[in-house]
């Protein structure tokens, strides 16, 4: 045989694939730490564990549900924190668990079941924790090849022509089965006629949903320094798909969408490799003195971009984005000013070491593609701290005036000392429709749901969970939008409680 | 003169064979887990760290895929420390396919079934020692 006929096997056999690299750190007593926490601070048990893989129940209703309010919210979250006695460093490091909460006929039916994916599968085979995490790994872990052998599926919901898939932000979506909560697999986006080799590309946690009904979404490879465009078309195929270099990466979570544009902020939190880092989180370095560069791509030839700079800031979430005719971008975000939510308090709080510090508040951004400027401004009083934001999803992507938030005042903050009120925010004219969940209570993303046949913005409910830690179970909430401040409506009430999950997606029956 | 050169021959080829017969190492070669009969296996033995991270082989094979297992058998390779590297090409176009953002697409195997932190398996653990006969059973990754 030739040389040359095993030359890309060399190649690519022989030279790290892009991906990112994580290593190994030494075991923990992080479970008995936890436990011992939670005596002191009850509320941490919003960070416990999952006792089964299965939860299903009815749900004890409080209140009116609406007639024409049919349909499903399904969540997902980290919820499988501790492997075979290991528990997770960091919060989003637990296998996902995805939720349904099936509304109709004036009841609620609640299901939510472990994702099976290559990890949780691998590990059960092993009897033990095999894997590295964002902020360290157990002993003894295991080789990686992807992105996908750590895939945890627990950081979002997207349901695209009629398939349920259960996201994560650095891999595959993950195929759900809509009726049983089942797991299908990892799902690859293909062009139609099924070919692609977008199997095992990142896709991000947060797509947005066009008004054609097609969706886009990024996903970033570290060690291949690019960042990845999906373009989804209405009938679930790969319409088109994008690469940017960008150097150095860093970890981009949500991006928004306009008329014209894809917008990414990419904060200075560089991605650094060095060897022994203990996790994936230990191989980025915050870097204040340099800017947070704003990526703007065309969408209509997606290796068309430019950059503008912005100081150095840390945004996990968007609300939405719309731009003008003369090519006026305006997006809102929670902004904080540095990743420390992400580094010190997501890893603290499994410790059973809470510690809130520098948390986002609500920033208004204005980007001119044609001056090619950007600006920026704090949106609400100071000391409001914010998260989770939303919209009405009919004007995703297209101009609107609505957020919905959830919030924490600084200066009466909950004995839990985290996100504690969901708010509707009025953007033009400054009003917030507040209401403050009781202490024993962390209320988790909050959605609009527009009610059946309104025009948007203008009628529709808030829909959200609420973990209460008190009594070890976990609620969902209807509000009227109109009438934040005046509660709940109606209520769901389940027999258990399940950690903390992060975001998810109601689909109308 | 023509009987000297005759007998040179003999010896060197007596001795040669005494040589192999004492030093000459065989290596079986099980891949499993193929999980299509399309295409090639693709396998080097390579001889060495330098070999394992340059370029070259000291024995090669391009083997029709079947389902299932496959056993090859490289032999009179001198004792020492040895690799193996398996992509199986699918799709027969003698290169190891990759997505969008350059990782395989395509099965791949190290010796040891020794896996890589995102990337391609490491020397210290993909080696082994050739004395003797040694079997290496290796499932694909896919």
């Amino acid at each position: 045989m030739q040389r040359r006929e095993f030359s890309k096997l060399l190649a690519l056999l022989a030279c790290p694939w892009p991906t990112g690299a994580l290593a190994q750190a030494g075991g923990s007593d992080w479970s008995e730490r936890f436990a011992l926490a939670l005596e002191e601070f009850p509320w941490l048990a919003a960070w416990g564990n999952i006792d089964r893989d299965h939860y299903r129940s009815d749900a004890e209703i409080s209140g009116r549900w609406p007639e024409e309010l049919n349909g499903t919210l399904y969540r997902t979250g980290p919820a499988g924190h501790e492997v075979f006695g290991y528990r997770n460093h960091h919060w989003f490091d637990g296998d996902g668990m995805v939720h349904a909460w099936r509304i109709g006929g004036g009841g609620v039916r609640h299901e939510a079941r472990l994702v099976e994916t290559a990890k949780v599968k691998a590990e059960r085979a092993a009897g033990r924790a095999l894997y590295p995490g964002l902020a360290a790994a157990p002993p003894g872990a295991a080789g990686l090849t992807g992105p996908d052998d750590l895939n945890l599926a627990n950081t979002s919901i997207l349901h695209h022509h009629g398939r349920l898939l259960a996201l994560w932000e650095a891999g595959s979506p993950y195929e759900i089965d809509q009726d049983d909560l089942s797991t299908v697999g990892p799902y690859a986006f293909a062009e139609p006629g099924g070919a692609s080799n977008m199997r095992g590309v990142p896709f991000s946690a947060h797509p947005r949903v066009d008004v054609d009904g097609s969706v886009w979404n990024f996903g970033y490879a570290s060690t291949a320094g690019l960042l990845v465009f999906w373009h989804i078309g209405a009938d679930g195929s790969l319409r088109n798909a994008g690469r940017v270099a960008v150097d150095p990466m860093t970890m981009p979570h949500d991006f928004v969408v306009t008329e014209r544009h894809l917008v990414l902020l990419l904060p200075p939190f560089h991605y650094r490799p060095r060897a022994n880092a203990e996790g994936f989180l230990n191989m980025h370095v915050w870097t204040p003195e340099d800017p947070c560069r704003v990526l703007v791509v065309d969408k209509n030839d997606l290796s068309s971009h430019f950059f503008l700079e912005l100081p150095a800031q840390w945004v996990f979430h968007f609300g939405n984005a719309w731009e003008d005719d003369a090519g006026v971008i305006r997006f809102d975000a929670a902004r904080a000013p540095d990743p420390s939510i992400m580094t010190q308090t997501f890893t603290g709080i499994m410790r059973g070491d809470p510690d809130y510090a520098r948390a986002a508040s609500h920033f208004g951004y204005r980007l001119d593609t044609r001056a090619r400027t950007i600006a920026e401004e704090a949106m609400l009083e100071p000391g409001i701290f914010t998260e989770f934001p939303s919209i009405d999803p009919r004007v995703g992507c297209r101009q609107y005036r609505k957020l919905v938030f959830l919030s924490q005042n600084d200066r009466e903050p909950a004995e839990h000392g985290t996100l504690n009120a969901v708010n509707l925010f009025d953007m033009e004219s400054g009003q917030r429709d507040s209401f403050r969940y009781p202490d024993t209570q962390i209320p988790e993303e909050h959605l609009y749901v527009p009610r059946p046949g309104s025009e948007p913005e203008a009628d529709g409910w808030i829909l959200g969970t609420a973990f209460d830690w008190e009594r070890g179970r976990q609620i969902l909430n209807l509000f009227e939008a109109e009438r934040v401040a005046d509660g709940p409506v109606a209520a769901a009430e389940l027999p258990y409680a399940i950690p903390l999950g992060l975001h998810g997606k109601f689909v109308e029956s | 003169m023509k009987t000297a050169k005759l007998i040179s021959a003999c010896l060197l080829a007596v001795l040669l064979g005494v040589y192999t017969q004492v030093s000459a190492e065989t290596l079986t070669i099980v891949i499993e887990d193929i999980r299509e009969a399309s295409g090639a296996l693709q396998v080097q033995v390579l001889a060495g760290q330098a070999q394992f991270e340059g370029e070259g082989a000291v024995a090669q094979f391009i083997e029709p895929a079947a389902e299932g297992s496959v056993t090859l058998t490289a032999e009179n390779l001198p004792p020492g420390e040895y690799a193996i590297r398996i992509m199986h090409d699918v799709n027969g176009n003698d290169e190891l396919d990759a997505n969008f953002v350059g990782a395989p697409t395509e099965p791949y195997a190290f010796s040891n079934n020794a896996k890589g932190m995102f990337g391609p398996a490491k020397w210290e653990d993909a080696r082994f020692t050739l004395e003797g006969d040694v079997t290496q059973v290796i499932s694909l990754i896919h």
